[in-house]
């Protein structure tokens, strides 16, 4: 036992762990005035909208709009509705696509792998603290939204999307598992950002085009000639919640969109892996 | 370069694996399953209409709706989204008279949708409630979602 100590304890000092470079990655992101604007805006933009939204005409043409001043449950529907189009691929995308491309823009590449530090260890780093950062976003923008609605307009019936009326009591898990069900697509849009940012080399080629390729896929998934080939779309898992709140809940296209998410995660991640392993770091 | 190719490529194959899968498989928004869910969700919010007027013995059973759907005449096939299909809801009123109703329901690729009804056979987008407030009327115009799957 005692003589294996010494054999170990150099190396785990010439090389730190990768706890070690997440948590440098961490403290980087929380310095950046974007990433702490960004949690602020989770909690505080929800408020102003739903106050807003609150003196408006309903809005008839998203699902869930004509029941905002009804109930405060349909709310938050209303908001995930409007959200999933483009802001929640580009909250995804505002860190995820800028973590890997701002050590180009910086040319801080070979400092930070100067720290005795592998790629393999930089990437899994970074990978998991825009993973970590964009789950707390969208935990705070759910949260905020639920509550300020709840508070603002009031804990009536949920009218369902077959007629009937969920009582109050059953409305706050649905909305809440709504909400849950953008978690598998916020992942996916993640990973794609991630990819685009390591292949790039350019924060806002990262930052901008997962928006737009969002748009795009939702685009097409709305003309209807995809069929069944849609649910390849990774936008299609953020309208999953539909079947949660039918008479007859059906959790089909839930889980299909889970692993449809998983299947962009895992592809756009290796691509960017080997990418970054196979690239030759000789400037900055 | 290789950077420009890597994405030309990436983006070539998408386009081309979307194209290949255009059509495979069955279509995700039909006739029957519209038909089997406007029937019962329209039933529902007749019953929750009576409640708001106050009308007693309303029930899903008593509206008894049944439903025929089509979409943008006989030349159109019936079936995807779109803004053209017409439902007529058979049904009983609170009158116990039977009435066909013509629905208009503009139908998403997401399977949701969105009916409304004629105001000469439900009233108008606002009813005077029991207590003597205005609250929207439930069947004048109604968001709807169906199972792709079944």
């Amino acid at each position: 036992m005692t003589a294996a100590v010494p054999a170990v304890a150099p190396a785990a000092r010439r090389r730190p762990g990768t706890a070690t470079v997440l948590r440098w990655e961490a403290t980087k992101l929380a310095a950046q005035v974007r990433s702490r604007a960004l949690l602020i805006g989770a909690v505080v933009v929800p408020i102003a909208v739903v106050l807003i939204f609150n003196t408006q005409l309903p809005p008839k043409d998203t699902i869930y709009g004509r029941h905002i001043h009804t109930s405060g449950y349909a709310v938050p529907l209303f908001v995930l509705a409007f959200a999933h189009q483009w802001v929640l691929p580009l909250l995804a995308a505002l860190v995820a696509g800028d973590i890997f491309a701002n050590e180009d823009q910086h040319g801080t590449w070979k400092t930070i792998l100067t720290r005795s530090v592998s790629r393999t260890q930089i990437f899994w780093a970074k990978t998991l603290t825009a993973v970590g950062f964009n789950l707390l976003v969208l935990v705070l923008l759910a949260a905020s939204t639920i509550t300020t609605s709840l508070l603002v307009v009031g804990s009536q019936p949920l009218p369902g999307l077959s007629g009937q009326l969920i009582p109050a009591g059953h409305a706050l898990p649905l909305v809440i598992a709504s909400w849950a069900t953008a978690v598998a697509p916020v992942l996916g849009f993640t990973a794609l950002a991630i990819l685009l940012s390591v292949v790039t080399r350019n924060p806002t080629i990262g930052v901008a085009s997962p928006v737009v390729l969002g748009m795009i896929m939702q685009l097409v998934g709305s003309l209807g000639g995809l069929n069944k080939a849609r649910r390849l779309l990774l936008t299609t898992p953020f309208e999953t919640w539909h079947g949660l709140l039918t008479a007859h809940p059906f959790h089909a296209p839930v889980t299909t969109g889970v692993i449809v998410s998983a299947g962009w995660l895992v592809v756009c991640l290796a691509i960017a892996y080997l990418y970054l392993r196979r690239r030759d770091i000789t400037g900055g | 370069m290789t950077r420009t190719r890597t994405l030309a490529l990436a983006i070539g194959l998408a386009v081309a694996a979307s194209g290949a899968l255009t059509g495979c498989g069955q279509p995700d928004v039909t006739k029957d399953r519209l038909e089997r869910a406007i029937g019962p969700t329209f039933a529902g919010l007749y019953v929750h209409r009576a409640d708001l007027l106050g009308e007693h013995g309303i029930t899903v059973r008593s509206v008894g709706a049944v439903t025929a759907c089509d979409r943008g005449g006989p030349k159109v096939p019936d079936v995807g989204p779109g803004p053209d299909w017409i439902c007529m809801i058979h049904f009983t009123d609170d009158h116990g008279q039977p009435q066909d109703g013509k629905f208009e329901v503009q139908v998403r690729a997401d399977a949701t949708y969105i009916a409304g009804g004629p105001s000469k056979l439900i009233g108008q987008a606002t009813l005077t409630d029991s207590h003597g407030q205005d609250v929207p009327n439930p069947v004048f115009e109604w968001d709807g979602a169906f199972d792709p799957d079944h």
